[in-house]
């Protein structure tokens, strides 16, 4: 009992809360491509290539927000090319998404190297980190236990929450999330309406870019101010997992993304614990396969979906057609 | 004279292709200039660590050979329509389990190895076994689902081999295998052994496969028209299934020549990255086995060459890596084929 109670408090709850922002930063983005139609598998490599050029950007810059800024930058710069080869050129999005990822793999050691002469990892040498945000008055209103809690995050810990409302209204209020969300579900409609599916994907593809460009920013600038050689560690494809089964829906991400950022936290913890470390980091990329595989259900053919759909409602309007349209 | 009606789909992609490496290598040689060194010192160096004597084109070949056996795994499943991108995966798990029977078990010398293969065979399907099952049931995305497999098979493998088999001593390994169970080497001067014979002769009877029998049309139909093979008669998912699990058992295979053949043991970080080679090696050949013996020597070439370029300039060797994924890049925009508005009859793995 002693071993769960120091195992499950307020810590871990908020070592929750920093290790699911950058999943969930980067899983909003790929929401954004996945309902305009984009199956997004390079989201891995727009945080890595954000994560090495937000530390760029904050030593040169001399500024935690220049690494911010240059970082972002680098990952849009990603999404651009992504998208130009996917929407433009039609190409595969999968094959592109796996090459940008090995690019961006291959092009951070590479430049690791040039810039500062060494491999593995860029630690101090002038690296500014996020600063941390003191809501205020927290602490006198709830206490220190609880004010740990909401309070004294870096600034992306909160953008990344409030993204999720935020995403809602797009989605529901807003001519763009209207676009995307027809450009993803009838691209024939969106033509017939008018409707620049090239465009609207574009715009897709870069607000993806933008996102996972700030999960990067945090993981290198966030709460451990350092890169390191393939510091995402497989984090982007997690990503993908959740927006498989969650259809990129925003709620249902946040879902997907505080479960995996328990199991991030937990296997942290349990480090300490004596565990076997290999076994323990398995923990995260477990959770996420067997959701997958748990939720997969949900990922049924599109077209399945609407023609149950279909009859569901023919089923409602005339019972008596129910004989003529079922169907195993 | 007329000319021949050329086969003008096929000229026009060969151009397209070579279009496209054109224009990788000059990105790339963009790239090499932004890390201040000379493009050309940088492929003449991989040049020569590549091909300058007979040890290194021997080198070349030891790196070939698991991007080639990969490659293959690769061109199995694409094939079949089914992207398996956990071949890293299945290369350590038979890595890992041609090292076991190596080392754990003492047999006769040719029994030893095959035993050793059979189970890195194995080890690889049986990793694969569950996301094909759950791609062909429920169609979970195998793309996904074998990337995740992949990071848990590394950190598998490296707690069995640390916390179970480590060898007495330093370093993070388990004990060598028996000399019962080595491949045999084909030169005195390298560590080059029949893996590459096996790659190459894995080639070629996959490429056979599907170009003269039944099945392999049967597979290729699967990959490209599945609705045109349900309508043939061809059980769709058992076909894609059985795709899956060849291609993974092909995997292991990769890991146990690695282990047999090179290592003679199982470390960790062992063979980093052949399995993602081999997949690239695979996309760039288009699917085709034969086509795959000349990209996957060319990515053993740039491997072996950068094992030089890292000695000789202050490049890091990830440069072939970045010029690898810029290739595949410029491969994928495919620059001369004018895609027109019908984009569901398109292969799913198809540039």
């Amino acid at each position: 009992m002693e071993v769960l109670g120091s195992l499950f408090n307020v810590a871990l709850l908020v070592a929750t809360i920093r290790t699911t922002t950058p999943i969930l930063l980067v899983a909003l983005g790929g929401s954004f491509t996945t309902k305009a139609g984009i199956f997004n598998i390079g989201l891995e490599g727009q945080m890595l290539i954000a994560a090495f050029f937000a530390v760029i950007g904050s030593i040169y810059t001399g500024s935690s927000v220049g690494g911010l800024v240059i970082g972002v930058a680098a990952a849009l710069v990603f999404a651009l090319v992504y998208a130009v080869l996917v929407v433009s050129f039609r190409a595969n999005e999968v094959v592109v998404g796996l090459a940008l990822n090995i690019l961006a793999g291959g092009m951070t050691i590479s430049l690791m190297k040039a810039i500062f002469g060494t491999r593995g990892s860029i630690v101090g040498r002038g690296i500014v980190g996020l600063p941390k945000v003191q809501v205020p008055g927290a602490r006198d209103l709830l206490g220190f236990n609880a004010a740990q809690l909401i309070s004294g995050y870096t600034p992306l810990v909160y953008v990344a929450f409030l993204a999720v409302p935020a995403m809602l209204l797009i989605y529901g209020r807003t001519r763009l999330g209207l676009y995307i969300r027809v450009v993803g579900e009838k691209p024939e409609a969106a033509e017939a309406l008018g409707i620049s599916i090239a465009r609207v994907r574009y715009t897709a593809s870069l607000l993806c870019g933008l996102m996972a460009g700030l999960a990067g920013a945090h993981m290198s600038l966030g709460y451990i101010t350092m890169f390191t050689e393939n510091m995402s560690a497989g984090r982007g494809f997690m990503a993908v997992a959740i927006l498989i089964f969650s259809a990129g829906d925003p709620l249902k991400v946040l879902a997907g993304c505080l479960l995996f950022g328990f199991a991030d936290a937990l296997s942290l913890r349990l480090q300490t614990f004596g565990f076997p470390s290999y076994l323990v980091l398995a923990v995260p990329y477990a959770v996420a396969l067997v959701a997958l595989f748990a939720l997969s259900w949900r990922a049924r053919p599109k077209t399945i979906r609407e023609t149950l759909e279909t009859m569901r409602r023919a089923l409602s309007v005339s019972p008596e057609r129910e004989s003529s349209s079922t169907r195993s | 004279m007329k000319t021949l009606p050329l086969p003008s789909g096929l000229l026009r992609t060969l151009a397209g292709q070579a279009l496209a490496f054109v224009i990788a290598l000059a990105l790339g040689a963009v790239i090499i200039l932004m890390i201040d060194e000379s493009p050309v010192a940088v492929f003449m160096t991989l040049m020569r660590g590549a091909f300058g004597d007979a040890e290194k084109i021997a080198g070349t070949l030891l790196q070939t050979t698991p991007i080639l056996i990969c490659g293959i795994a690769a061109c199995i499943g694409l094939r079949g329509g089914m992207f398996n991108v956990g071949i890293e995966g299945q290369l350590f798990l038979g890595g890992f389990a041609a090292a076991w029977v190596g080392f754990a078990f003492s047999l006769p010398p040719v029994l030893h190895v095959l035993v050793a293969m059979l189970l890195a065979v194995v080890a690889g399907a049986a990793w694969v076994a569950i996301p094909a099952f759950f791609r062909v049931r429920f169609g979970t995305n195998e793309v996904v689902s074998t990337i995740l497999a992949n990071y848990i098979a590394t950190l598998l493998t490296s707690y069995f081999t640390i916390f179970l088999f480590k060898r007495p001593g330093g370093w993070s390994e388990t004990p060598p295998i028996l000399e019962s169970a080595y491949l045999p080497e084909l030169f005195s001067f390298s560590r080059l052994n029949i893996g590459l014979l096996i790659g190459i002769a894995l080639a070629i009877a996959t490429a056979l496969f599907f170009r003269w029998t039944a099945k392999g049309y049967a597979v290729t139909m699967v990959g490209s028209a599945p609705k045109f093979a349900e309508y043939g008669g061809i059980n769709v998912r058992k076909v894609g299934f059985g795709v899956l699990l060849v291609s993974g058992a092909v995997g292991g295979l990769a890991g146990g020549v690695e282990t047999l053949g090179v290592h003679h043991r199982f470390m960790e970080g062992f063979a980093p990255g052949f399995g993602f080679d081999g997949v690239i090696a695979a996309l760039l050949a288009n699917g085709s086995p034969i086509g795959t013996i000349f990209t996957a020597l060319f990515f053993g070439a740039l491997r072996a060459g950068s094992l030089l370029l890292e000695v000789d300039t202050t490049a890091s060797r990830e440069i072939i890596t970045v010029i690898q994924a810029l290739i595949i890049l410029a491969v994928s925009a495919d620059l001369l084929m004018r895609r027109r508005g019908d984009r569901t009859g398109e292969r799913r793995w198809k540039f």
